[in-house]
């Protein structure tokens, strides 16, 4: 199968989805082309000397909210790699660790492989009980309210 | 005494059955003050010795939750008094596995004291794995006692609207895949 390259000047900002179908014998994978599905909904941070989002936004994250904490993640849970999100070295480590707490928590069964067992109730032994997490135990940095704002 | 003395001292000196849910708390942090309603010391008129202690109703000690690692690390200590093997180490999901109100009763057990009292508050201490308490423990309850964490929710719970329209913290660059 030949591998044709197309060459275009303007990148459009547009987002891929790669789906892939099978009608009978014929496998067919479409690379679709569509807005991003967070367009207007991303926050405004203006007049920040901080390129990273996080640090702009100056927020204490908790391991229980999840909302944004699954923005960082794949639909398998996985978490997306810093060029890709743009927060600095500090932050991916803090939001690593606070995802991980999470998903030990059970609180993304969703944000999970399909190999995975999403309800934490049909977990083996200590898995399947309700666990919180201290997020003051996060050592690389901490929380906006107290030690950033001493900086 | 006129009606309105004689309901001030029923309303002073009544045993008043208060209800506690256990979703998503530590059981010993709750313990404490689980333990402070059955003596009667959040009252004015306490005293040790004057029987001023409450009722309290836990629901769902199923749903407690313990810090990170302690599901595995925290140990419950039985013996059976009779020598040579006597002495068990239960883990902690062990022991909640088997009797789910079990943890919650021991670190109530353990913060009352250890008074002669001890055996009078337990007695009034009423344990259930789920919100199904029967009818003639549920009349008596007038008072709820507050939680001490705030219940955390999932990811699912939120409608598919409410995650879309959640403000996002970056958009994705461009040509990125989503997968």
């Amino acid at each position: 199968m030949a591998q044709h390259k197309t060459l275009c000047t303007a990148r459009p900002a547009l987002v891929k989805q790669i789906v892939c179908a099978e009608e009978g014998n014929v496998t067919v994978i479409q690379g679709r082309v569509m807005p991003s599905p967070r367009e207007n909904r991303v926050v405004q941070t203006g007049g920040s000397t901080c390129a990273c989002p996080l640090c702009q936004l100056h927020l204490d994250i908790k391991h229980t909210d999840v909302l944004i904490l699954s923005q960082f993640l794949r639909s398998d849970g996985c978490l997306l790699p810093r060029r890709v999100s743009g927060v600095c070295r500090l932050q991916q480590r803090r939001v690593q660790q606070l995802v991980a707490m999470a998903q030990k928590a059970g609180l993304m069964p969703n944000l999970a492989p399909s190999s995975s067992k999403r309800d934490p109730r049909r977990r083996f032994g200590y898995k399947k009980f309700n666990k919180y997490y201290d997020e003051s135990t996060i050592r690389d940095v901490q929380p906006f309210s107290s030690a950033m704002s001493a900086r | 005494m006129s009606s309105m003395q004689r309901a001030k001292q029923w309303a002073t000196f009544a045993r008043i059955w208060h209800i506690y849910d256990a979703k998503w708390q530590n059981p010993f942090d709750s313990s404490k003050t689980i333990a402070k309603y059955l003596k009667g010391q959040h009252k004015p008129i306490y005293h040790p010795l004057s029987d001023c202690g409450d009722h309290v109703v836990v629901i769902n000690c199923r749903d407690i939750a313990l810090p990170g690692p302690e599901w595995y690390q925290r140990v419950f200590f039985h013996h059976t008094g009779y020598p040579k093997g006597g002495a068990t180490w239960t883990l902690a999901w062990e022991l909640h596995e088997k009797n789910p109100t079990k943890i919650m009763e021991r670190a109530v057990h353990r913060a009352v004291g250890g008074t002669l009292l001890r055996k009078g508050l337990m007695a009034r201490l009423h344990l259930f794995p789920d919100e199904h308490v029967s009818e003639d423990l549920l009349r008596h309850v007038t008072s709820q006692i507050p939680q001490l964490r705030v219940q955390p929710r999932r990811l699912d719970s939120y409608s598919e609207e409410e995650v879309r329209d959640f403000p996002k913290v970056f958009d994705y660059p461009a040509d990125h895949v989503i997968r």
